[in-house]
């Protein structure tokens, strides 16, 4: 028994080393330094706004913009090369993201609306300002060579952009688990009343949540921006939904109050994985998605039987079963 | 960390050393999308034509979304391939994941649609029809059908799409060049789409009215869109000449029933055909030319019956 509630436990890391175990062995020339840098550079434009998503749904609130937000970041990005130069304007992309995600945590708390229903509204909103301020076409940028030392591989296995999301997942998981304000945001997504009553300004680390993921959403956009050295009004248009696959399939719940950084590194990696693997085997596109929801069925399911089986087991606070230190180890 | 580096350096060497002498040349072809009414006959033509000419494909389907594509040719790249096909949706995006696979020595040509002057150094051939081509083609269809004279108005694709371009500036060019009497009354764009064509063209009908002489739209979904406004606004009076592009079937029932002027097959089939011919030679070490188009054809009333319409 302890051994199956030890591999529950672990699903997460199980699951993707069995993706990459099979596709190690179904796929030709699927183990090679070449495909996982750049599996891992395909993955750092989710995982980085992942990183965003996971804190907000740790903390029992969405963020549907996302995809918007990383257009409209790229496109600001590029549109102020002539004017600003390329890291200024990189810099005012970003700032872009974090305007984005000021307004929506703003909304949010001051308005008192559900997340998922009011960034669903500045989803929409973004995507057609992109589309307003570009005439709805693609804008270039300056200087193609920038984007080609952009991406460029180092040590064999890191891009710029696989490098930052690796970085920045582990930071994020210090922050989750061992600093204060990392904890509340648990507190504040298992139980917003007693997060409340003992001391923690929920309103303000729900702010600073949506001001946090559409940074990283406006970083991911600007990034993929400078690496193709072009702005579009259509980019990320179906990124929000892979992105909340993945950081579910790292046993983040949707309804708050459960999750870790190390899970959702598993789980945009699973997805990369699966989704490299079966772009070698030239797996139709529809098939692809279909395997990803299987995998989604299969892990919330999981998910659930580890959580009745705790609750079978040991009567802990809610608080305490979400602790992060407990779901850490998942990758 | 190190030895593991190691381990799949010597796991990747092996894997490439087996691949090169047992297979046959696989191509990676980055396609526009799985289901369209243009895609869909290309990719079959291509991968038909490439089973014949023995090598493998690799399909990979963007469904019109850029960044996927850029992804998928780091893809192709990581595969090993030996050739890339790609369909670009963008005058740009592509350029650095082109360049990595320069880097790797695999080729790659453009299928269907051009890019950006920037991208040349690092695609071999693009194979695909001449939009510019096929907008002098409409000029001359249509001056032929108003006579020399008269005003009409552009229905035109999507702004600053390269198809557009072409078509628009091939079609403006070429009457200048014959010193045609035809007047461009407006252009404007409606996105190769249909619906967005039928609210232009009602704004056209009622701004321009009995001034109307001549109508050339970039595309036959578009040039539909226009006939159907005109049979809102004037039931009884027959539609002025139109000219399309592409030959879809529904532009050759029109053209039979005289609310088309005339059409320019382009053929899907062709496209897709073409491309895997031309990088079959570039594997084989041949040179080819960086840039082949495929056959356009005029269909009007005369020939209507004895050409397949595209799609």
């Amino acid at each position: 028994m302890r051994y199956v509630s030890l591999a529950l436990h672990y699903r997460v890391a199980i699951i993707l080393g069995l993706t990459l175990i099979v596709s190690a062995m179904l796929v030709p020339g699927y183990v090679s330094a070449t495909t996982l840098s750049l599996g891992l550079d395909r993955a750092a434009t989710i995982g980085l706004i992942a990183i965003g998503l996971t804190v907000l749904l740790i903390a029992g609130q969405i963020d549907l913009s996302a995809g918007s937000v990383f257009a409209l970041a790229g496109i600001v990005s590029i549109m102020l090369q002539p004017q600003l130069g390329i890291l200024p304007a990189a810099a005012a992309g970003v700032v872009v993201g974090m305007v984005a995600g000021a307004i929506n945590g703003a909304l949010v708390v001051g308005l008192k609306v559900h997340s998922l229903v009011l960034t669903l509204a500045t989803m929409l909103i973004f995507r057609s300002i992109a589309h307003w301020i570009t005439d709805s076409q693609p804008v270039t940028g300056t200087d193609i060579m920038f984007s080609l030392a952009l991406a460029q591989i180092y040590l064999d296995i890191f891009t710029v952009r696989s490098a930052l999301f690796v970085a920045f997942i582990l930071l994020l998981h210090f922050w989750l688990t061992r600093t204060i304000p990392g904890r509340n945001v648990f507190a504040v997504g298992s139980n917003v009343v007693a997060a409340e009553e003992s001391g923690i300004a929920s309103g303000r680390i729900l702010f600073f949540g949506f001001v946090f993921a559409g940074t990283l959403a406006g970083l991911a956009g600007v990034l993929q921006s400078l690496v193709t050295n072009t702005g579009s009004p259509v980019f990320g248009s179906t990124l929000i939904v892979t992105v909340i696959a993945a950081v579910v399939v790292g046993g983040t719940r949707i309804e708050g109050g459960k999750g870790s950084a190390l899970g959702t590194l598993g789980g945009v990696l699973t997805i990369g994985a699966l989704t490299v693997a079966m772009e070698f085997q030239s797996v139709p596109a529809y098939v692809q998605q279909v395997v990803s929801g299987f995998i989604l069925i299969l892990l919330v399911v999981l998910d659930r039987t580890v959580n009745t089986r705790r609750k079978a087991t040991a009567s802990r606070p809610s608080l305490v079963q979400g602790n992060p230190v407990k779901q850490g180890g998942s990758a | 960390m190190i030895g593991k580096r190691n381990l799949l350096y010597v796991a990747a060497v092996a894997m490439l050393a087996s691949t090169g002498l047992a297979r046959a040349k696989t191509v990676c072809y980055v396609n526009a999308a799985d289901s369209h009414a243009y895609a869909t006959p290309a990719n079959e033509a291509l991968q038909e034509r490439a089973k014949e000419l023995q090598i493998e494909i690799l399909s990979l389907s963007q469904d019109f979304d850029v960044q996927k594509g850029t992804e998928q040719i780091n893809t192709c790249v990581a595969r090993g391939v030996d050739g890339i096909i790609l369909w670009p949706l963008d005058p740009q995006a592509y350029i650095p994941g082109l360049a990595r696979a320069q880097q790797a020595e695999i080729p790659a040509i453009l299928i269907n649609s051009p890019m950006g002057e920037e991208a040349k150094p690092f695609v071999t051939s693009f194979t695909g029809p001449d939009v510019y081509e096929e907008g002098e083609m409409a000029a001359d269809a249509l001056n032929e059908a108003l006579g020399g004279e008269g005003s009409v108005v552009i229905i035109a694709g999507q702004a600053g799409n390269g198809t557009t371009i072409g078509r628009v500036g091939g079609f403006e060019d070429r009457l200048k060049e014959i010193g045609s009497g035809i007047k461009v009354l407006d252009t404007v764009n409606a996105d190769f789409d249909q619906q967005k064509a039928l609210v232009v063209s009602r704004d056209l009908i009622t701004r321009f009215g009995d001034e109307l002489d001549g109508v050339y739209a970039n595309d036959d979904t578009m040039a539909r869109g226009f006939i159907d406004a005109w049979k809102e606004a004037n039931p009884s009076k027959p539609t002025p000449p139109i000219v399309g592009i592409n030959g879809q079937k529904d532009a050759f029932e029109s053209i039979r029933t005289g609310e088309m002027h005339a059409t320019i097959v382009q053929s899907p089939v062709e496209d897709g055909r073409l491309a895997i011919e031309t990088m079959a030679r570039i594997l084989d070490g041949e040179e080819v030319k960086d840039r082949l188009p495929i056959p356009l054809t005029v269909v009007t009333k005369e020939n209507v019956e004895s050409v397949e319409p595209a799609f």
